[in-house]
């Protein structure tokens, strides 16, 4: 090994083994979680420090059963280890076992054997071996499979500067040769198909040769001449990769009953089964939806209501901080810079950080004492319909309160077709940036009338906005899963692990690494797209912002106005002249068609960084932006006419079109951001935004025709 | 003629049966690797809320299988 090579050490192991755990205690905060390229599953890195003082790099890879993977976000794993020049390949791999399950764990571990790298074993949660009254024998393990086995804790950190230790040993010796023989005896078959794959690629090691043979159609580090040759020699084999792999996997377990009598000694105890008296209320036909629903609504009630504290505080300093630099910097366009536009942005993202924080703290916690795995059970018929999956219902409801952590919370989905489209159909329903845009609308244009006695129109029009984007976005996650139509089988099949106390350390860095995912990636986005709005409402076409001002000014002095309406009618003005004015009048004619004039063109262009600007800009067009007032902007709206027509702005069927265009457009930079983030292309980002902008200006034409025709 | 095998959805509420075979080759790929195996005692737990999804132990380990996935494994009679 030379100097200057870093040591790579990756944790492998099942889902479910505690691998996580372990990653975390052994790197604390010193993680980040790569968006490596070509990459669509999670892979975590981290700074592990060996007592010698040497630094290795840690990796977390995603759980698997088994290195012949069955779902594409299995397939990570297997490309990394038939591949030794990938740039992920330990130099050892830590392979993580539940002690309490060890036969189930024994099959990914000896096909990592058979690969012929260094491997140090962790045998995990023998805290709870000692409370189930098993015993482990570590070594008797250790010399079965000749490599070193430590007992560990991921949950109370036993054992792990012993487990360090090992791996730094084991890394220092790993030039020395491999004496054990493969745990697997190939068939006949097996043997041919391996040797004439290592003659042809030169491959060293005859599982890996095997494993190259059972999947290279997929495997990314393989050419299409390699391909090609690798198909000849498996039709001159007759080799069938799929029934070999199952002979393969039952011929391992065949052979591990002896290993783990010689491992566990198990006590003569009745089994575990709190996990099944929970069970039975928590999956229950009828009352498993019901505790489910009621779970909900409190993750809902947190993000909605419970961060509104620490979000209003956030936007709170913040204007004060602006105003306090408005005083005191000087008037220039820089200053405003810095206020209008950076400022802005900073807020913008900031103000996020409490939901997606209690979001993800709650949906961890759900995750760690093992609900989640019940929600995607229970749910997982109704979702399939749209192309989702059981794990979508959470992704759609907390999309409820906002889409940026909701879209961030469906990376738990692991077939990635089902986890686009969640990802593409939550920002159809109604955020809580769309409550003051349908407040300020349907108080101007619904009457406040009782029907029926009890029902208030305006109420139910607020229901109607709800179950309109429901509707869209099952249909277009049934619409996008009819498009799509993968090849690849979907499964369900999941373990239901057993009930445990959630481990707060993983619970707080999953909530630390979704925040600083969110702030560090989307919002640098979100602060470009800022000063570009900022940009775009602040400078006009030659001086005829200033030439406007100026107009204002005199008619300001003509009409007495006093000092803030003066100033109201200036800043009216200049922003009719800005580019983001002369936009808004370029777009009047697509848009009349849906009832808008030009001010709401401006409105629709400046309400694209968040939809609740919807307000503020209309608050500004109209000459109240310093009354901050909903009901001299209502007033204000009522009276206004089109300039050609002198019809007025605000009827029904305006409004309608409004609530249905902001209802379904993709009105928000930060989702954008999340969606580019959370994809990695600008591709299904773009592509949202389009779709959804058609959608909303087709929803809206039709309202707008319908109201009018009708009413 | 009596079947010779019957399938997951076809037993009663905590019904067990030794798991035989499976009726395709990647089916038997996932569910091996999972440790639901030829020999393996399944027992049906629940049917899920809306029905088609099966809350299954397969030697004590709780899973649970979709419709389709669930009448791919064939049991003893």
């Amino acid at each position: 090994m030379s100097a200057h090579h870093t040591l790579r050490v990756a944790l492998v192991g099942n889902p479910n083994s505690g691998k996580s755990t372990i990653f975390n205690q052994l790197t604390g905060l010193r993680q980040k979680t790569g968006n490596f390229p070509g990459v669509t599953v999670d892979i975590k890195a981290g700074n592990l420090r060996l007592p010698d003082g040497r630094e290795a790099e840690l990796l977390d890879l995603p759980g698997t059963y088994s290195l012949h993977p069955t779902a594409s976000d299995e397939r990570i794993v297997t490309a990394i280890f038939a591949n030794p020049a990938d740039h992920f390949y330990p130099d050892v791999a830590v392979y993580v076992a539940d002690a309490t399950n060890l036969e189930k764990h024994l099959l990914l571990l000896t096909q990592l054997m058979d690969l012929g790298l260094p491997v140090v074993v962790a045998l995990n949660m023998t805290d709870t071996v000692q409370e189930m009254g098993m015993q482990l024998n570590a070594p008797a393990l250790a010399a079965e499979i000749n490599a070193p086995v430590v007992c560990v804790s991921g949950r109370t950190g036993d054992n792990m500067p012993l487990l360090i230790e090992e791996i730094m040993r084991t890394a220092d010796k790993k030039n020395a040769p491999t004496p054990a023989k493969p745990f697997y005896r190939f068939r006949e078959i097996e043997t041919q198909v391996a040797e004439a794959i290592s003659l042809n690629l030169r491959v060293d090691n005859p599982y890996r040769a095997l494993l190259i043979g059972h999947h290279f159609e997929w495997l990314p580090f393989l050419g299409e001449e390699e391909k090609a040759t690798l198909r000849a020699i498996i039709q001159t084999k007759s080799f069938i990769p799929l029934r070999a792999q199952v002979d393969e996997t039952l011929d391992r377990y065949d052979r591990f009953p002896p290993l783990v009598e010689k491992t566990v000694k198990k006590p003569q105890s009745a089994p575990e089964n709190t996990t099944d008296r929970i069970d039975a209320v928590l999956t229950h036909r009828i009352w498993g939806p019901i505790l489910f629903a009621a779970v909900m609504l409190m993750v809902f009630q947190s993000i909605f209501d419970w961060s509104s504290i620490p979000m209003d505080y956030i936007e709170a300093v913040f204007t004060d901080l602006n105003g306090w630099l408005g005083e005191r910097l000087p008037a220039h366009w820089l200053s405003s810079l810095l206020t209008d536009g950076i400022m802005a942005g900073l807020s913008g993202v900031l103000v996020f950080v409490p939901q997606i924080a209690l979001l993800f703290f709650l949906i961890t916690l759900l995750e760690e004492v093992g609900y989640m795995a019940r929600v995607v059970f229970m749910f997982d018929r109704i979702m399939r319909r749209f192309g989702m999956n059981g794990r979508s219902i959470v992704a759609l409801i907390s999309g409820g309160a906002c889409a940026v952590p909701a879209i961030m919370s469906s990376r738990t989905i692991g077939n990635w077709q089902e986890r686009l489209i969640t990802t593409m159909v939550t920002p159809f329903i109604s955020c809580s940036a769309r409550l003051p845009v349908y407040a300020v609308l349907i108080a101007l244009a619904v009457p406040s009338k009782r029907i029926a006695g009890v029902l208030n129109l305006q109420s139910l029009t607020f229901g109607g906005m709800y179950l309109l984007g429901i509707t869209a976005a099952l249909a277009s996650g049934w619409a996008m899963k009819k498009w799509l139509r993968t090849r690849e089988a979907s499964y369900l099949a999941i373990e239901l692990p057993v009930y445990r106390m959630p481990h707060w350390k993983n619970v707080w860095l999953t909530v630390w690494e979704k925040v600083s995912a969110f702030v560090w990636g989307a919002g640098k986005i979100i602060l470009l797209i800022s000063v570009v709005l900022w940009a775009l409402a602040s400078f006009g076409p030659g001086d005829a912002m200033d030439r406007a001002a100026m107009a204002a000014q005199t008619t300001a002095a003509a009409k007495n106005l006093d000092e803030t309406a003066a100033a109201d009618l200036i800043a009216a003005k200049k922003l009719e002249a800005s580019w983001a004015g002369v936009l808004g009048k370029a777009i009047e004619p697509a848009i009349r068609p849906l009832g808008y004039d030009w001010k709401i063109g401006i409105a629709l262009i400046t309400s694209f960084a968040a939809r609740e600007v919807f307000v503020g800009t209309m608050s500004t067009i109209y000459s109240i932006g310093s009354a901050n007032d909903e009901l001299a902007l209502r007033q204000k709206m009522k009276a206004a006419r089109f300039d050609d027509t002198g019809l007025p702005v605000y009827s029904l069927a305006t409004a309608l079109s409004l609530l249905v265009f902001y209802a379904l457009a993709m009105q928000c930079m930060s989702t954008l951001a999340v969606v580019k983030r959370e994809t990695g292309s600008w591709k299904w980002a773009l592509l949202q935004f389009v779709f959804m902008s058609l959608l909303a200006y087709t929803g809206a034409w039709l309202a707008y025709i319908g109201a009018s025709w009708w009413g | 003629m009596q079947r010779r095998y019957r399938t997951i959805p076809d037993l009663h509420l905590h019904e067990s049966a030794r798991a035989i075979a499976f009726n395709n080759p990647a089916l038997a790929g996932k569910l091996t690797a999972m440790g639901l195996l030829p020999g393996s005692m399944v027992e049906m737990v629940r049917t899920a809320p809306f029905g088609q999804a099966y809350y299954i132990k397969a030697d004590g380990v709780r899973m649970a299988l979709r419709q389709e996935e669930a009448a791919g494994v064939l049991l003893e009679v």
